[in-house]
């Protein structure tokens, strides 16, 4: 047996054929013939897979292929945005990266002098831009909609402000593979928070009228399709709509039942109008009585809001281009 | 398999794009070929024609070359939604390579299965959803609990 183990061994030295450990309980010998520890190898694979569950996502910063002044210079291309670079590339430092950062370096042993990042974080940019983005789209709103009362505003506004529509709009322009963070994936609010950092460096870098088309084209569009009161939630429909008749000088609302059928089924059906100074103001449906009332509040309101379904399309056509001093003096000279 | 049983989706754009203003899509692109092998031939032509015209065309997207020791070249486009496509390119001509490069800036990204129809709206409705009063005049006699 001895003898026989010699001989397999000497066989291996002479043959060139080593062994190997791909993994616990399972030795390869490498020989070109069929790989049979492959399937013990795979099977074993999965289960630890199925054990462990998929592996944590890696940025694509520490993927291969990629240049990060070159995807900065990029995204601003991309977006037709004249950003400074620097200042963009500021906007996407967020304060957790420095500070993890920082920590990092310090438990490499490194001194305090080479620790030091001269990295500057986005905390200014962020206000800047919440600021902005808030006073833009307020004026945004008022303009758009005249007579929707304050709150309405502030919830629109809110809305589009919020962390699930900042978030949405930013990982679909890839702020999120670029920004700088402490944690992967990024967490929602330093996401919202770095978005508001971009719209902040581009109002700095190239004024307010083009930042303010930067966030009429990629936060308003997500108003599209979207219903006053799913922003904006209105407990008691009715009381806004005596408020607001009130306010306007009309008389309280009068609810009638318009139609009603089936009302002993379980599917009944009510149509409630409701009528201001003997004038049909909205009517809406519902499966009792109150419900229908309410709904027909609602209706009422966003015809007084001038939010209706059917209202004319946001305008989003570009803005013309400025004239040039070369095209003015082309003119004159005419 | 049926219609039916197939991946389906309805026409869309990422993040209403062309709304507001034109995004393109693809933010980068990366070309893995070989330096020597015989099917990277198309795309190191490519590579010397064609690639520099494209990227100054295109300044929002960007383009890697990382030659590695391959035998089947690939070009790996990466789009704004995060999705991922990659494209074998063995034994392509520059010029095919060309075309294919420009159709994946022209892509939005999307997953490409069959659209339900070739129009989308998302309020399909002009007039309303039917309900048991559509298109009947306003009844004259007293309705509901009174009325019974």
């Amino acid at each position: 047996m001895a003898a026989c183990r010699t001989l397999v061994s000497r066989g291996v030295l002479t043959l060139g054929l080593h062994y190997q450990h791909v993994c616990r309980s399972v030795l390869v010998i490498q020989t070109r013939e069929k790989k049979r520890w492959m399937k013990a190898y795979t099977l074993l694979m999965e289960r630890k897979r199925r054990l462990e569950g998929p592996p944590p996502p890696i940025p694509r910063s520490q993927k291969p292929n990629w240049d990060y002044h070159t995807e900065v210079e990029a995204f601003s291309a991309r977006l037709k945005e004249r950003f400074s670079t620097d200042l963009l590339k500021t906007a996407f430092v967020n304060r957790c990266y420095v500070l993890s950062e920082e920590e990092r370096r310090r438990s490499l042993g490194l001194d305090a002098v080479s620790t030091a990042l001269n990295l500057t974080d986005n905390t200014e940019l962020q206000e800047h831009g919440r600021d902005f983005t808030l006073g833009f789209l307020t004026d945004w709103c008022r303009g758009s909609f005249p007579s929707l009362p304050e709150d309405g505003v502030v919830a629109i506004v809110s809305h589009l402000t919020g962390s699930a529509v900042m978030c949405h709009v930013a990982r679909d322009l890839a702020v999120e593979e670029l920004a700088m963070t402490a944690e992967f994936p990024v967490p929602d609010d330093v996401l919202q928070a770095t978005f508001f950092a971009v719209i902040g460096a581009l109002e700095q870098s190239s004024g307010s009228d083009r930042a303010g088309l930067f966030i009429r084209d990629f936060l308003v569009t997500q108003l599209i399709g979207k219903d006053l009161f799913d922003m904006w939630k209105v407990v008691n429909p009715m009381g806004v709509l005596v408020e607001e008749l009130r306010r306007r000088g009309a008389s309280p609302p009068e609810p009638r039942l318009l139609q009603s059928s089936g009302a002993s089924t379980v599917l009944p059906l009510h149509f409630v109008g409701l009528y201001c100074d003997k004038k049909l103001l909205a009517h809406g449906p519902g499966e009792t009585l109150s419900a229908a009332e309410d709904e027909a509040a609602r209706v009422a309101l966003r015809k007084l809001f001038g939010y209706t379904e059917n209202r004319k399309p946001f305008d989003f056509s570009p803005k013309p281009e400025p004239e040039t001093s070369v095209q003015k003096q082309a003119i004159s000279s005419r | 398999m049926t219609a039916r049983g197939t991946a389906s989706r309805f026409l869309q754009s990422v993040l209403q794009n062309g709304v507001g203003r034109y995004v393109c899509q693809l933010k980068r692109v990366s070309l893995i070929f070989s330096k020597n092998a015989q099917s990277s031939l198309g795309v190191r032509e490519f590579i010397e024609d064609g690639v520099v015209d494209f990227a100054e065309k295109n300044p929002g997207i960007v383009v890697y070359v990382s030659p590695e020791s391959c035998r089947i070249p690939k070009i790996v486009a990466e789009y704004l939604n995060g999705n991922v496509k990659t494209e074998l390119v063995t034994n392509k001509t520059s010029q095919q390579i060309a075309e294919l490069i420009t159709k994946m800036a022209n892509q939005s990204g999307l997953d490409i299965i069959r659209i339900r129809k070739p129009f989308h709206t998302d309020s399909p409705s002009i007039q309303g959803q039917w309900h048991p009063f559509t298109n009947r005049p306003p009844s004259t006699k007293l309705v509901g609990p009174q009325g019974e």
